[in-house]
Order: C-alpha cells, then structure tokens, then sequence
C-alpha cells in the first residue's frame, strides 16, 4: 500500500544537508527501522519545505508504521505542493480510511480506482450495493484477499437485513414479512415463534414458492418429522420442478423409514438435478434398504468421484464398507474401511 | 449422570422389591464436594413390597444405610454371584463401588474389601454374567472417564463439557473365584486393550458359539462388541460388525443398551440410546457376526430423533408375542431449553409397540415430563404384564403399572441352574418359537427382574427349549399359559 518514492534525482536540486537525511532515511527503511526513516524524512521535509516527495516519503512511511492519523498532514501537503502525484491521492484516502474519516477519504479512493478500498469505504458509509459492486470487481484480481472477503459478507448482509426490515415495516402483513421475521426466529432457535410466523405467512399466501420448503427446513429442527414430511411434499406439489424440495421429501421420507416411497422420491430428485451429492448419498442408502446394491454401490461411488475429501465422501466409504462386507467382498470392505478412517482421522501415523 | 434402579427380590417372598441408587451431597462450591453420604436423603433406598402391591423401606433394617462418603452413587447390579439362592448388590459410585452380599435374612453386608471389586474412579453400570461358563457369575464394570473435582473444568454456554474433553478409561472384567472373591482379569482378557467413555453394558451370545458377548455403550466415540474367544479373552469387534457407529459412519452419545431378539429371528439385536438429533441405533444381527443399522426401517428415526435416552428395555408390554420398546428419556443439559429451545431436560418416557419389526408409538401412561434415567423392567405384581420402574434425577421414582387388558397369554419362567450359575444368567431360552436371553443387566446403570417373561399372543401353551450356559439343552413340553414356572437345571 505504500510506496517510496526513489529521491536519488531529487538530491541534485536540493541541499546537501537534505540530500544527507533522505540517504539515511532510504538506509533506515531498506534495513527495516522504519522508527529512523520516518525521523530523517521529518529532517528533509525540515530542511526542504518545498519538495512534494518528502513529504510523500513521510506520509509513506508513517502508514507503514500504522501512524494513520499522523499520515495525513504530510501527504495532504504533498497534494498540495503536487496536485497530480497520484501515488499521495491513493495513500491520503488509505489514511483517512484508516482513521476514521471515511467521508473525507471517498473521493480520494474515487480517484485512484483502488476498488477494494472504495469498497470498504462504502460499507462503512452504508452504500452496500456500490460497495458489492467494488469488492466483487476487487475480488476478481484477489481471490484470497481475508479482508475483501470479510466486508463483501458484510455488505451483503447488511444489505440483506435493510431490505428485509423495509418489507417488515412498509409491508409487515405481507407472507414475505412474516417468513422474514420466522426466518430470523429460526436462527434464533425459537421455533414455536417462528412456526406462528411460518403459519401467518401460509394464511397470507399458500402458494408463495420456497415457504413450504422453509418450514419443513424448521420442522427437521424439531425434530418433527411427520410435519417436515408433511410440508415438504406441499412444497413438491407447488414447484415440482424444484430438485431441492424433492431432495427433502425423499430424505425425511427415508427418516421415517418409508424406504421405498424415498427411494422414489430421491431417483427424482436426481433427475431434476443429476450429480447433487446430498441426493445421491441418500438415494443410495434407501436403494441399499430396498435391497438394490448395485445401486447404492454406483451412486455412493459417485459421491466420491464428485467429492474426494468432503463428510459426505468418508460416509459413503463407511457405506460401501458395509456393504462389500454383507456381499463377502472383505477385501473391498477393508479398502472402504481404510478410506473412511482416513477421511475422519487422516492418513495413520508412520510412527 | 446417575438414577439406577434394581428390581429384585431380595426376601425370596415371591414379590419384587426395589433398590434406588442415590447421588451424594455436592457442596456449595461444587468442586471442592465431598459427596457426603450421611444424611438420610443421600442413602441409597431399598423397598421392600407388601402383599398389597405396598412398597416399605427397609434401607435401614437391610444394612444399606451406609454407602460410604466420597461415593456419588450411579448404577446397581444383582445376581447371586456366591450361589446361596439370595440376589445381591453392586452398587457404582464415582468414588468406590460397593459389593453387597444378601445374608438371606433380609439384611446385606459389605464385602467389597474382601470381593477385591471396589474398581475407583468413575464406574456407570455393571453387571454380573458368566464368560467362562464355570457356574460362577463374574462381573463386569463400565467406567465413564477420568475425570475429577480438581481437573474438571467449565465449558462455554454448557453446563457439562463434552466427554471428549476429558481422557477415556479402561472398563474392568472380574473373575470369580468361587470363594466370595474376585480376580481383575481385565488386562489378561483384553477387556483393558481399549479405552472407552462407557456408561450402558449388555451380555448376550451373539454369534452362537455358547460364550457370552458384551456390547458396551460409549459416550460420543464407537462403541464396544467385545466378542468372547471362549479362553478367556475377549476381541473388540464393533466395527467389524457393523455396531461401533450410526449408518453414516458418525460416533454417538451411547447410553443405555439392551441386546435382545426384537424381530423374532433368534437372533439377539441391539439397541443403543443416545443424545436428541442422532436417532437411538437399533442393530439388527444378520447372523454370521454381522450386525444392519435398522433405526430407519424400524421407525425409530421417526420416534426418537428428538429425544434422548437412557434406561432402555426390549420387553413385551402387551403380550403378543413381540418385544416393544421403552426408554426412560430427557436431555443431559438441565439448561438445554436456554440453548436450544427444541430440546427438553424433561421429556415423556417413550412406549412403541412393535408391530412385527417395526414400533409404533403408544401410551406409557405417564403424561409428565421428566428427568428419567435407569429404568428396570419386571412384573411388580405377578400378574404376567410387565411393569417399569424409571429412576428420575432429582425427584421421584416413577412406577409404571402396566394395565394392559387384552388377554393375551403370557408365561413366565423362574431358572435355578444346577452346573451353571443359581441364576441360570447366560441360558438361551425359546418358547414358541420366540427367544429370550436370561440377564438381569442391562439398560442404563439398573437391573431387571430375572424371571424370564414371553407374551404368547392366543397361544394358551408353550414348548420351551432351555440352553444353559453349561452346555446343558433342556426341552419341556406344552406348558400351560399363565404361570411362571420354576425351572431347575437338568443334569444332562
């Protein structure tokens, strides 16, 4: 974020005084005493009012010290002497960003189209759609960037939270306000209220796509399986183009031990949306209750092809063991066994 | 953590009788408690039953006042395990165990110190069976984990840490001697090669080779099959077997236990009790040592995936010739509600009906919530119908009379083994076809009548086959329903 501007031509048109404490402050900063760099560069801005890039210098490595606050005179100064030094345009609005004055850095940040930064800004002046907009355009150049990451979540959510308390309280008998307020219920873990919401909302609207999914998401909670069965399948009569909800009915059918209503269920579920793990583990485990291995055998080798290292893999090693084991196939159950183990424990120890 | 319960009858009065396993006093700062046992209100209960299905406490008058300082109080085991015709008492403590030893006038005397079986640290349930099948009962402790005052420690938001948090221990095996004492073989019979976080033990043969098998509930990690080599040792098999884990390969929060024959194959099955959200493991024995997951098919995924269970009993309530099922429930968090409001401290005991294979739920006729922990089975009152006694954490006892009125036959029968133990613990015995393994352990930290009950439906006589421990196959014809019929060990 910071940078040193090179002063090697600059100590021509200065003194020799302050040709000396710029040389001794690129020394201090190359061995690492950032201390000693920023008293010399304070001498040359001393001994040389004038030259826009001590202060620069100053500015720079008073933000590298984490002196955000003390930054900003200096490279304000540097502007001022400079209006075109884009590297102080871009350290200036860091520095007020950093201190505090986020209002006063946005139109700096504006200027030097760092992105990431202008996107933290607006977080923090509540601008959360510009500010998605500037972390995702930033995230693309760093992927990996923690704190790109953190104030995108953060936008959105803060995003997310305004838009539901404008329908809360612009629309608060509306079905949409009432999922809202169970949805945060559920968080909560206070289900009774969130199911009084859940129900007000089916009275408001008893074909608004996802709520049926949702409650019957509350009532696995419970765990209150009939009642998930029960609001699953509406939810499957809604959208029965949704692989999700027909996901759901099949595994909570295989929780009540209704296999072969399960099985059914989750061989459609795959057809709406072929290769969704969760589907697939499932599927295989109501077709080895119903008794058909080689399917169960298929489908959980195909959990493991589409996710090698994940829980859903070492479970469908623990599956195949058992079942190599009841086909006789102890050598396949014990290869199963040893991917399980070191799927959940890791590789065994060499000692 | 505790709350075993015995139904027994100490006086040989034909009735049974009742002994409660009581805590201990914890200090005003919890972690510098002496369990203090003095007060009459930490006694451990013995309760004698009158003619009129009365109950009087004869905790006094028995000896059993004293159960020693420093002993919080979990789990009870009977058996005659000196062979005089008297059951006796194991009573696990965190702290000692204590050996009780019935003198056949309706008083027991310590003998622990001279038995060699007091175990230390933190035992759970116990249980007496034979593994070496030389008519002398032996005994097996399970030990929850080494934990103390001084190294215990507090976990956010909980008011128990998970078992994880601390070190697992090994259970103990006890020999017995046949002379009033008992050897600790735990290490020369392999028992002590795993260490477990164990609370519920169960004994059955499983795989039919005439040695008795232990399957061990763990808390929170795999569970225990120790197979019985039949020279003494014992192999851990559980994960070979298909026990150790759910379905999906996850370790539970094993509790209590039974490994008895639910679906009338002959084989014995087991069910394993365990925390809300992870559904009570119901394993079916396929045969040939290997065990199926049957939770999902069996209905219990349905009935119990929002419970937590502990005392557990496969026992036919209504007589029809299928063993149902009952737990003693709640949540192991007395704050679990301020956590998650889903889950219950207090929670209705569960009665299924089992419905060839499958259980349905039903009426157990208790309608409060309660902290329920050991649960014994038996039939209080003589009548043919079993009966549920449920240790409940501080409160009262509930008994569960069962009210059953459909006339079905039932028959019970008494064994006095002969070569094999008094008890005749160990005997496979089939009766019409069904199976029934003799064993007064398991549930949780509690022991059930001995008496060995079958519902036989409209069948108004029974054919019995006794397979003792000793080798010894006894068959007995057309028995008549509505009895229960004393059987002595044949010499051959």
């Amino acid at each position: 974020m910071t940078a040193f501007l090179a002063l090697g031509l600059l100590f021509q048109t200065v003194s020799p005084d302050a040709a000396e404490h710029a040389k001794a402050a690129l020394a201090a900063k190359q061995r690492g005493d950032i201390k000693q760099a920023i008293i010399e560069f304070r001498k040359v801005t001393e001994l040389a009012p004038d030259l826009a890039a001590g202060y620069i210098n100053l500015g720079a490595a008073l933000l590298e010290h984490h002196q955000y606050a003390d930054a900003i005179a200096p490279l304000k100064k540097a502007l001022s002497l400079n209006h075109s030094l884009a590297a102080a345009e871009q350290m200036l609005g860091y520095a007020l960003l950093s201190a505090g004055y986020t209002n006063e850095a946005l139109p700096h940040l504006e200027k030097n189209g760092d992105a990431g930064a202008l996107g933290i800004a607006q977080v923090k002046l509540g601008r959360f759609p510009e500010a998605i907009r500037n972390l995702n355009a930033a995230l693309e150049k760093h992927p990996n960037d923690p704190e790109l990451l953190y104030y995108l979540g953060r936008a959105s959510g803060l995003l997310s939270k305004q838009a539901f308390d404008v329908l809360e309280s612009s629309f608060p008998n509306s079905a949409e306000a009432h999922q809202s307020l169970a949805e945060n219920y559920v968080a909560l873990r206070k289900l009774p209220e969130a199911e009084r919401e859940y129900q007000a909302a089916v009275k408001a609207r008893p074909d608004l796509p996802g709520l049926h999914l949702a409650m019957g998401e509350m009532y696995l909670e419970v765990p209150d399986l009939a009642k998930a069965e029960s609001e699953f399948r509406a939810e499957t009569q809604l959208e029965p183009g949704d692989a999700e909800s027909s996901y759901r009915l099949g595994d909570v059918l295989l929780r009540e031990g209704k296999i072969k209503e399960a099985a059914a269920e989750l061989t459609r579920a795959d057809a709406l949306r072929p290769d969704m793990p969760e589907t697939l583990y499932a599927l295989a485990k109501a077709q080895s209750l119903t008794g058909d291995a080689a399917g169960a055998e298929k489908n959980w080798k195909r959990v493991i092809e589409l996710e090698a290292h994940s829980d859903l893999a070492a479970q469908s090693h623990f599956s195949l063991a058992g079942l190599y084991r009841k086909q006789g196939k102890q050598a396949e159950a014990a290869r199963e066994m040893s991917e399980y183990e070191s799927l959940k424990h890791g590789p065994p120890s060499v000692q | 953590m505790g709350g075993g319960v015995a139904m027994l009858d100490y006086n040989n009065d034909g009735l049974l009788d009742l002994f409660f396993v009581n805590g201990g006093h914890i200090g005003g700062t919890k972690f510098d408690s002496e369990f203090d046992r003095d007060d009459p209100k930490y006694w451990n209960r013995l309760y004698r039953q009158n003619r009129d299905g009365s109950f009087t406490d004869v905790t006094a008058e028995a000896g059993l006042r004293h159960a020693g300082n420093g002993n919080y109080g979990m789990g009870v085991a009977v058996a005659d395990y000196d062979n005089d015709g008297y059951p006796d008492l194991y009573v696990t403590s965190f702290g000692h165990n204590v050996l009780y030893h019935n003198n056949g006038n309706g008083t027991f005397t310590d003998v622990t110190a001279k038995a060699g079986v007091e175990a230390g640290g933190w035992s759970a349930s116990a249980g007496f069976f034979d593994f070496d099948n030389d008519g002398k009962l032996d005994l097996f402790v399970t030990r929850y984990m080494q934990w103390s005052l001084a190294t215990s420690k507090p976990c956010a938001r909980q008011t128990y840490c998970p078992p994880g948090e601390f070190p697992a221990v090994t259970n103990i095996l006890y020999r017995n001697r046949g002379d009033g004492t008992f050897e600790d073989v735990s290490l020369k019979s392999g028992i002590a090669s795993k260490k477990g976080r164990s609370l519920g033990v169960a004994f059955s043969d499983y795989d039919g080779d005439g040695f008795a098998d232990i399957f061990v509930a763990n808390d929170g990690m795999e569970q225990f099959l120790w197979h019985n080599n039949g020279n003494g040792t014992f192999s851990e098999r559980a994960l070979d077997a298909g026990v150790a884990l759910s379905d999906d390969g996850n370790p539970f929060a094993g509790m209590g236990v039974d490994f008895r024959d639910y679906d009338n194959d002959g084989r014995p099955d087991i069910i394993v009790t365990n925390l809300a959200k992870q559904t009570y493991a119901l394993y079916h024995n396929d045969g040939n040592g290997r065990f199926s997951y049957r939770s999902l098919e069996s209905g219990l995924g349905a009935l119990t995936a929002g419970s937590s269970g502990w005392g557990v009993g496969l026992v036919d309530f209504d007589n029809d010739g299928w063993k149902d099922l009952f737990v003693a429930q709640g949540h192991v968090m007395d704050n679990v509600e301020q956590i998650d409001a889903s889950l219950h401290y207090r929670e209705q005991p569960l009665l299924a009906l089992n419905h060839g294979g499958r259980f349905v739920k039903a009426d157990s006729g208790e309608s409060a919530a309660l902290a329920g922990r050991g649960a014994a089975f038996g039939d209080l009152n003589n009548n043919g119908l079993m009966d549920v006694v449920i240790g409940v954490l501080n409160d009262k006892p509930v008994i569960l009379k069962n009210r059953n009125a459909n006339g079905a036959h039932w028959l019970g029968i008494r064994l006095q083994g002969v070569r094999s133990n008094r008890d005749g613990l160990g005997s496979i015995v089939i009766v019409n076809g069904q199976r029934q393994d003799a064993q007064t352990a398991g549930s949780y930290q509690s022991a059930n009548d001995k008496r060995i009950h079958f519902g036989l439906g409209d069948k108004s006589s029974a054919d019995i086959e006794i397979r003792w421990p000793s080798g010894v196959t006894q068959r007995l014809k057309n028995i008549a329903a509505g009895q229960y019929l004393d059987v002595k060990e044949a010499a051959q």
